[in-house]
């Protein structure tokens, strides 16, 4: 189930970038193909067949999670940040790009890089998952988790409002699947806070937050294609 | 907005005889399929009685009038009160009426006389119910139809109003039971019993004061929609901006 939903969560962000290339060519939106390329990374760096011999050719130390992680940092800054601005919401988007943000950004990046340094460097393992307990893990985890989580929170409330404004359905729509997407997000924390941690509903959550996302972000792209149908009020 | 099948299926024989259900459709220019449909379900659509009461020349009120439902309605009809009557006009032809007078005091002559677009404008329904509106008159209407007061607003934002709901909302104002039907474009005012010049006649009657600041009412609700649906429009270009 869970490498049903992993594969499922590759292709679509896989989709999604190969879709978003020629407007990116075009120059339209860069920063949605880099999101999309990140977390297909991201996605793709997740799967045990992937990550194994990836990380092999960077030493085989887990240097591959820490670049899963940065590049979850910079997808989630930036589609946060998108989202923000396009469901025109300024206190979201000051909350992540303004001062505080950057500053929980930089601190979570060097965060993660200091805990993985300070930590045992084990054997390869997808997620982490096969090393023993210890402090430094249990660090490098929280930063990991936390700038996502604020992330989400910021943009939770913006996708919420715009589902229940007055629009049409498939701008609704597309902002409840992102918002379904961000809470499944912010969910992923009390699972990890769990005394005993469930990785298949954590896991479960994780990527079907990336297909919830990226579903609404082709919903956005519907909408964006069929908008020259869209009813003009003439006086 | 139906009355039952089997009504329906009464009333048809005693207006068209023998007339097969597809000769009935084609000259009521409706799909022999929505009937047939309409008939399964057992509620058939005023509209479809309207549409087939027009082809076979009957009075359209009349023909309503043969089911329980709408028994009063032809008895009910009453010509309509004056600001009925101005309600039904659009809000352009107010203008135009407000120039011709400026035109006509200036040149000392009779404003000219011109002919007036269809009365279901684009904010008939809530200019009728204004016109009508004694007090709690959409309270009251939401109470006694049990329909939620969100629901009832929705259909006068978007000009429209069932017709049970158009009836009702006359019957406890007081007016002709037809008017509301004019408003929401169901009948046409001579349909509805109006005497032929009755939007006419109120536009020449309504004094200047009345007249424009009747207009500049409707010139206000005109522009907060406009207004409403333009930052709509600037929300949804505003995320294709961002993520389109």
């Amino acid at each position: 189930m869970t490498t049903v939903l992993q594969f499922a969560a590759l292709i679509a962000c896989l989709a999604c970038t190969a879709i978003r290339f020629p407007a990116m060519r075009r120059g339209r939106n860069r920063s949605l193909f880099w999101i999309f390329a990140m977390a297909s990374l991201s996605v793709g760096l997740s799967i045990h067949a992937i990550y194994m011999p990836v990380d092999a050719v960077l030493g085989g130390i887990n240097l591959a999670n820490v670049a899963l992680r940065v590049s979850l940092f910079a997808v989630f800054f930036l589609l946060a940040s998108k989202v923000a601005a396009a469901y025109n919401s300024p206190l979201a988007r000051a909350m992540v790009r303004g001062p505080v943000g950057i500053a929980v950004l930089v601190v979570c990046s060097a965060g993660i890089w200091i805990s993985f340094f300070l930590s045992t460097k084990g054997p390869s393992s997808t997620g982490l998952s096969a090393l023993a307990d210890e402090p430094a893990l249990t660090a490098y985890a929280g930063f990991g988790m936390a700038y996502m989580a604020y992330a989400a929170a910021c943009v939770v409330v913006p996708t919420a409002r715009a589902t229940f404004a007055r629009r049409l359905f498939l701008d609704r729509a597309s902002a409840l699947s992102m918002c379904i997407g961000f809470i499944l997000v912010l969910a992923t924390v009390p699972i990890q806070l769990l005394p005993e941690p469930n990785n298949t509903l954590l896991q479960g959550c994780s990527f079907s937050a990336v297909l919830f996302v990226a579903a609404g972000l082709a919903l956005v792209w519907l909408s964006y294609l069929r908008g020259t149908k869209r009813r003009r009020a003439a006086i | 907005m139906s009355v039952s099948a089997k009504n329906f299926q009464h009333w048809l024989s005693s207006v068209a005889g023998t007339m097969s259900h597809a000769a009935v459709c084609r000259a009521a220019g409706i799909k022999r399929s929505t009937l047939a449909q309409q008939m399964v379900r057992g509620r058939v659509s005023l509209a479809t009685v309207a549409a087939v009461s027009r082809s076979l020349e009957l009075p359209v009120v009349i023909s309503l009038a043969a089911f329980p439902a709408f028994q009063d309605l032809a008895s009910g009809i009453k010509a309509p009160t004056q600001a009925e009557a101005l309600s039904q006009i659009s809000d352009t032809d107010l203008l135009q009426e407000i120039l011709h007078r400026q035109a006509a005091a200036e040149s000392d002559s009779a404003p000219q006389a011109f002919a007036l677009s269809d009365p279901h404008h684009r904010s008939s329904v809530r200019a009728w119910l204004d016109a009508v509106d004694t007090s709690d008159l959409r309270q009251k209407l939401a109470r006694q139809a049990s329909i939620a007061p969100q629901n009832l607003s929705a259909q006068i934002t978007a000009n429209r109003l069932t017709a049970e709901l158009a009836i009702e909302s006359a019957r406890i104002a007081g007016v002709g039971l037809t008017n509301g039907l004019v408003a929401t474009g169901f009948l046409t005012p001579s349909e509805a019993g109006w005497p032929d010049d009755a939007r006419q006649q109120a536009l020449r009657k309504v004094a200047d004061s009345g007249l424009v600041l009747l207009a500049s009412h409707r010139l206000e609700i005109l522009g907060r929609a406009l207004r409403r649906s333009e930052d709509d429009t600037a929300a949804v270009q505003n995320i294709w901006e961002n993520l389109g």
